[in-house]
């Protein structure tokens, strides 16, 4: 063998994998061979030499972690068996679900920051409104009631009749109304306002409650129209 | 001390016998802890790294396949644990930092103290070795792995491993001479 293929062997030498024929050879080349002597030498010299650094024992302590962490690896797969709680169910969810760059993470959070802030204005902005809505509306009533009333007890002849006018397009009388259109029919000096007064009358729902006022101002008048007039109503109404 | 026993142990710890763990930790722990008292040449970082070898065999132990050689999956474990530590470091273990650890952990005799000069000067030869040439020098003479287990534990040929220790051999000992003030042969 040539000194190339011969030194291609030589860690073959030095571990012990290699069979008696191959070694015989090397040894016999190596008598032979100056240069590839010297470097057989060489490396068994170092080879040999590493033989002198001890095997050492480890400190107790590695076997007493080993078996503490041994123990507490029996005891989760203990836990495991027994089957999953609510939290690890939760957690095994979020663990899924939950992205897992933190940037993403941000994101989410903020998102639903701004989810939760957004429906938050909403809703207490339609609160609000409603609230509003139904003041206003009260007020509206308040002063109609007020222009209604008003209006009737006008001096003014045109006034009271725009008063009853009024009180005869509205769906509900508002208190103090009725009473004012009964004083009216009672005791107004205008046949005319006398007259219109018992059309609104006649008109509103409220009339059941006011049926024995016009019987009883039936007696008092003097102008046969309004008497018919009163008499009329009262008679449709009971048909 | 078999493989079939070794492997039938890791069989039952994958299968959920953990238990059974304790046997493999007993007959392997001292000869993992000096490959890696070997290749860090620090006692305190080679006990750290056998725990982490067995806590990843816990984690990890699903992925153990039963045609595996039990020994050959255990050293690819400790070498990715090793690998991680180096990672975690950003650099491998220097010479000057480590070397005066090794040696003697009591006060040496005056007729030892030359052996004890050259477990040091040997130990600081072993440390300037590239990771992988020391790797290989550890398996085959320390760790008594054969060409074709330490072939399917780097994943290459067997003729590679030859060439590899070859090499390796040859560095070890210009480093060594290196140290000794000699001239490299």
């Amino acid at each position: 063998m040539k000194c190339s293929q011969i030194k291609k062997r030589f860690s073959d030498f030095l571990t012990g994998e290699i069979d008696k024929t191959t070694r015989k050879e090397i040894e016999e080349h190596v008598t032979a061979c100056g240069s590839c002597r010297d470097e057989l030498e060489s490396l068994s010299a170092i080879w040999t030499k590493l033989g002198v650094l001890p095997e050492e024992q480890p400190s107790d302590s590695v076997r007493t972690r080993f078996y503490t962490a041994l123990e507490k690896h029996k005891q989760t797969l203990e836990k495991e068996k027994e089957g999953p709680s609510l939290g690890k169910l939760l957690d095994g969810w979020l663990e899924r679900w939950a992205p897992k760059r933190p940037v993403f993470q941000f994101s989410l959070a903020l998102m639903l920051l701004i989810v939760g802030l957004t429906a938050g204005y909403f809703l207490r902005a339609g609160l609000q409104e409603g609230r509003e809505i139904a003041r206003l509306r009260q007020e509206v009533h308040q002063i109609r009631q007020i222009a209604e009333v008003s209006l009737l007890r006008q001096e003014s002849l045109s006034e009271r009749m725009r008063g009853i006018d009024v009180t005869s397009r509205v769906e509900q009388s508002a208190e103090g109304t009725l009473e004012a259109l009964l004083r009216i029919v009672s005791s107004d000096t205008n046949i005319n306002t006398r007259l219109s007064a018992i059309d609104a009358l006649h008109l509103l729902p409220d009339y059941p409650l006011i049926q024995q006022d016009f019987v009883e101002s039936l007696s008092e008048q003097t102008s046969p129209l309004v008497e018919i007039a009163l008499t009329v109503s009262h008679h449709i109404k009971n048909l | 001390m078999n493989k079939a026993t070794d492997n039938n142990l890791m069989e039952q710890v994958r299968d959920g016998n953990a238990g059974k763990l304790a046997i493999l930790f007993e007959r392997y722990h001292v000869m993992l802890y000096n490959f890696f008292l070997r290749l860090t040449s620090n006692r305190s970082i080679s006990e750290d790294l056998v725990q982490d070898v067995f806590i990843r065999i816990l984690k990890y132990r699903s992925s153990y396949k039963g045609q595996d050689k039990f020994l050959i999956w255990l050293y690819r474990i400790a070498r990715n644990t090793h690998i991680d530590y180096l990672r975690k470091r950003k650099e491998d273990i220097s010479l000057g930092e480590q070397c005066d650890e090794v040696p003697c952990q009591e006060p040496t005799p005056p007729e030892k103290v030359e052996q004890a000069q050259e477990i040091v000067r040997l130990s600081q030869a072993l440390a300037k070795l590239p990771l992988k040439k020391r790797e290989v020098i550890i398996l085959c003479r320390f760790q008594n792995l054969k060409y074709k287990e330490i072939a399917e534990l780097l994943g290459c040929q067997i003729g590679t491993v030859k060439a590899l220790i070859h090499r390796s051999i040859k560095e070890l000992g210009k480093a060594y001479f290196e140290l000794s003030g000699g001239i490299a042969s």
